[in-house]
């Protein structure tokens, strides 16, 4: 029934292969995807994993370094894999111990590993076992136990209803005793347990005692309390005195003040001309972003001591509870096992890393980690730290936390090659623009983020288009103008050969995004700019028209990036956030390789101190890159995203 | 009986000046004496020195790092290299090293160790291994080049400049995987596809230093500016060879990885 199973090291040598019969495809592209999508983005927290009509199921042996992996049709459900597997790596490790504790890469190459009779020999008990079990007949009225109880034993102590119970009792199991007997059991068996449980809650008193001598408590603090409740009453009447009028500032005396209109926005015959005041445009040195982003610097300043020092008083409470669990063992034997441990030949079990799990899990929630990514992180290190043996005079918790560092770094890796600037020089060589959308929720900094991706394009040499497809959003429109003058501003036509380097597509407010997009790529491969960068709404993840149109502008322009715009401050929203906005993404296009979210710009990374947990959230979530993190509001405030000073912070105390 | 003397006199030197008092011990020894002591420290020195050279030169570069992008073969190559056996492989998730007999005259051995190509794991991997490479194998898979060269050039880029391995500069030796596919291309296309590559990548990446300080990671300038990037403007010296792991006959038969045994022989 296994259509494969396979033993291999984790350096990837396959030691041994099953194939099942009839089964012609190979095995290493679904366990590949595996090894990929699980095992690598630390996602091994639960042990199965589907592949096209494959279901896959695996077990780590951290001990020898090995990988067992099993695949089966997934329309069929086989109670019998989990112990199978179980059963297999116990006795591939019992019989190959010798060969596997040599040192080096070459034990797998040498040694032969004859696994095949064996195999099928625990196959075939497992598949027998799981026959064995007939169905269990229910048994009737007569046999089970209600048939033996008295009814003045279930009788419950209300009155009352009691009575009336009784009755439908009785006639119910009039009626039912050759049927569901085991039904009628169950329900008879919870509501003696909760008459139980309301038995030794109240001491034996029944429930009308209860509600009496609740009353009796209530009246008892109604004629204490009565006296401050007559006080307060009296200052009530003084109160409701004459209306007095409310004096605004401005009171509609100074109207010309008032007046807004002309100084700034809707020209659009400004469009060529310089305001005075972007000339005074303070502290921006052009051309200092030429080139690659720089990485996030991670600064740690005394200020923020006082402030740990209370993250970590909170932390130490939680940690406080936990660790009263997890107290009760150890004692002698934990100090024997210390010994050990430090010796260096223990093997790490599940409950030495408990503890020390709990712990790290807590001080990713503290830093802003998401609660359930948090949860699944510490599931992943369990596993792959579990048999491992630890190495001389290391800590369990020093094991643990170094594991963990990897893992996050590893995370935030990119997955792919990040590389803007070449990716849009390829898009030029043939001769079309390069399309970045921006998508997100209302207020992360999108158009803010914009504009000083666009001032890093032009500073490396590119010419942008600015499409406003926010038609919502009063000011949205003037807001991208603002920038589109000081940009051009900045950099101006003169110096770069008489076209303006930045140029806004817009047609006002309340239009199609989509129609609006599309005009602008095309104006823009007519124009021969070399990117497109489409500002959307902000739009929250639960509003369903809204989503729909943002998929259909994705669907119908086909953008070469689509970028989702997370602020750093989210906490636990942004799986809720990422997630909505995938789901939207694949369930509105019409072709079966939706379009998803291909990179996020992680924005207000400088109002976080090092509660940088945002960063690992989003891309566990996705399993895409963080393209840009901006770091401030003015435009050189744009940065890479450096995974080692993120994880720095991350995992400092 | 003098060496009595001066361990006596030693002793009661707490009071005086040290140094004043040994001085005057030593001369009032004979020469040869004195002579004696200069030579012995003098053959502990040179000892001690010679001894540290010694481990220096053991704990430094022996490796022979396999390094590609996932897929290209490199643990196949490792195992071809080792016992000239086909194994079947998977995606590695961790590195495979051991030590490898070169097959030239002096019978030297070094240690060959197979990092994974996999994009979240090379980084980590290549950190831990930069410093002590000797060569590195960059193996390509010829068949998909044409699709994947700008992230072959990218992975090439950030490893030639890292500063430890500019430093250092390592034989680089390009092996042109899967040559048994008839789509693949030929070690002289891909350098002149990675040579192009590589300077497109110098301006974009390397623009920033004119303008920044104390960036992270690559302040290498890669050749000569001005010129074209080719390898031969790198200080390590670079060889291009076509090799196929599966070999012609597959799973059967030997590997085609004779170029790559010979040139690993020069190391």
């Amino acid at each position: 029934m296994l259509d494969f199973f396979a033993i291999f090291s984790k350096g990837g040598i396959v030691l041994w292969c099953f194939q099942g019969a009839g089964v012609t495809e190979s095995f290493g592209g679904p366990v590949n995807a595996l090894i990929r999508s699980v095992i690598l983005q630390e996602r091994s927290g639960n042990n199965s994993f589907t592949h096209n009509a494959l279901s896959l199921k695996y077990k780590l042996d951290n001990e020898f370094e090995l990988v067992f992996v099993v695949g089966f049709q997934k329309i069929l459900t086989l109670t019998y894999v989990d112990k199978f597997i179980d059963d297999v790596q116990l006795h591939f490790r019992d019989r190959y111990k010798n060969e596997l504790e040599q040192r080096g890469a070459l034990k797998f190459l040498l040694n032969n590993f004859e696994f095949g009779d064996d195999f099928h020999i625990l196959l075939r008990e497992a598949e027998g076992s799981s026959k064995a079990k007939a169905p269990v007949s229910m048994r009737t009225f007569n046999e089970s136990q209600k048939s033996q109880k008295t009814v003045k034993s279930m009788i419950e102590t209300k009155d009352g209803d009691k009575s009336k119970e009784q009755v439908g009792k009785k006639s119910k199991n009039a009626k039912k005793e050759g049927e569901k007997s085991g039904g009628d059991q169950a329900k008879a068996a919870a509501q003696t347990a909760s008459k139980k449980a309301v038995e030794t809650g109240n001491g034996g008193l029944t429930q009308e005692e209860i509600i009496e001598r609740n009353r009796a408590k209530f009246f008892s603090k109604q004629l204490g309390g009565a006296k401050p409740e007559k006080s307060s009453k009296s200052p009530k009447p003084q109160k409701p005195k004459g209306k007095m009028n409310r004096v605004w500032d401005m009171g509609g005396k100074r109207i010309a003040e008032l007046d807004y209109s002309g100084t700034n926005g809707d020209n659009s015959s400004d469009a060529q001309n310089q305001d005075p005041d972007a000339t005074a445009e303070p502290l921006i040195q052009v051309d200092s972003m030429k080139g690659d982003l720089r990485g996030v610097d991670y600064e740690s300043s005394d200020d923020d001591d006082d402030e740990d020092e209370e993250v970590q008083e909170e932390d130490r409470v939680v940690v406080a509870n936990t660790n009263k669990k997890g107290g009760k063992k150890g004692g002698f034997g934990g100090m024997f096992g210390m010994l050990k441990g430090l010796v260096g030949s223990k093997n790490l079990t599940q409950e030495d890393m408990e503890p020390v799990l709990d712990k790290m899990r807590d001080h990713l929630i503290a830093k802003n980690v998401a609660a359930e990514i948090a949860s699944q992180l510490c599931n992943s290190v369990a596993k792959k730290l579990e048999g491992k043996v630890m190495g001389t005079f290391t800590t369990v918790a020093s094991t643990v936390k170094q594991a963990l560092q990897d893992s996050l770094v590893q995370i935030l890796q990119p997955k792919r090659r990040v590389d803007i600037l070449r990716d849009v020089l390829e898009a030029r060589s043939q001769r079309k623009p390069f399309v970045i959308t921006f998508c997100g929720v209302n207020g992360v900094g999108k158009s803010t983020n914009l504009a000083k991706i666009s001032y890093w394009l032009i500073e490396n040499g590119f010419t942008v288009l600015i499409a406003a497809c926010d038609t919502f959003r009063a000011g949205a429109v003037e807001q991208l103008r603002t920038h589109q003058r000081r940009l051009n501003s900045l950099h101006p036509p003169e110096k770069h050969g008489g076209q303006p380097t930045v140029q806004l597509f817009e047609k006002g407010y309340g239009k199609d995004a989509a129609g609006i997009a599309m005009e602008a790529i095309a104006f823009a491969r007519n124009q021969g700019f070399d990117v497109v960068l489409i500002d959307t709404a902000g739009r929250m993840q639960d509003n369903a028209p809204l989503m729909t149109a943002l998929a259909k502008l994705i669907a119908v322009n086909t953008p070469d990036l689509v970028l989702f715009v997370g602020e750093a401050l989210v906490g636990n929203e942004a799986v809720d956030q990422l997630v909505k906005f995938n789901q939207a993404l694949a369930d509105h296009s019409k072709t079966d390789k939706p379009r998803l979210i291909d990179g996020i710009v992680l924005t207000k990374f400088d109002t976080i101190d090092d509660k940088v947990g945002a960063a690992i959230s989003m891309t566990y979530i996705t399993g895409q890159p963080i393209v840009f993190v901006g770091t401030g509001q003015t435009y050189s405030d744009l940065r890479s995203l450096n995974a080692r000073a993120v994880v720095s912070a991350l995992m400092k105390a | 009986m003098e060496n009595e003397k001066i361990h006596v006199d030693l002793e009661d030197f707490s009071e005086e000046q040290f140094m004043e008092s040994f001085m005057r011990e030593i001369q009032s020894e004979e020469a040869v004496f004195i002579l004696g002591i200069l030579v012995a420290l003098a053959l502990v020195i040179l000892t001690v020195v010679f001894f540290g050279n010694f481990w220096g030169s053991s704990k430094a570069r022996n490796a022979v790092l396999l390094l590609g992008l996932c897929d290209s073969g490199k643990t196949l190559l490792f195992t071809r290299l080792l016992l000239g056996k086909f194994v079947r492989t998977q995606t590695s998730i961790t590195e495979n090293s051991t030590t490898y007999k070169s097959k030239n005259d002096r019978g030297s051995s070094w240690t060959l160790i197979d990092v994974p190509g996999h994009e979240s794991l090379r980084v980590q991997i290549v950190e831990k291994y930069k410093a002590v490479a000797r060569a590195i194998v960059f193996v390509v898979d010829s068949s998909i080049f044409q699709k994947d060269v700008r992230d072959v050039a990218e992975f090439l880029y950030s490893i030639l400049t890292d500063n430890v391995v500019a430093k250092n500069a390592p034989t680089l030796v390009v092996a042109c995987n899967k040559q048994d596919i008839s789509m693949a291309k030929s070690a002289k296309l891909i350098q002149q596809q990675l040579e192009k590559e590589l300077n497109t990548l110098r301006m974009t990446r390397s623009a920033a230093l004119s303008s920044q300080d104390g960036a992270v990671g690559g302040s290498v300038y890669l050749g000569k500016k001005g010129k074209d990037f080719e390898f031969s403007q790198l200080p390590n010296r670079v060889e291009f060879i076509e090799c196929s792991a599966l070999g012609s006959k597959g799973e059967d038969g030997d590997a085609d990885i004779h170029a790559l045994e010979n040139c690993l022989a020069k190391i």
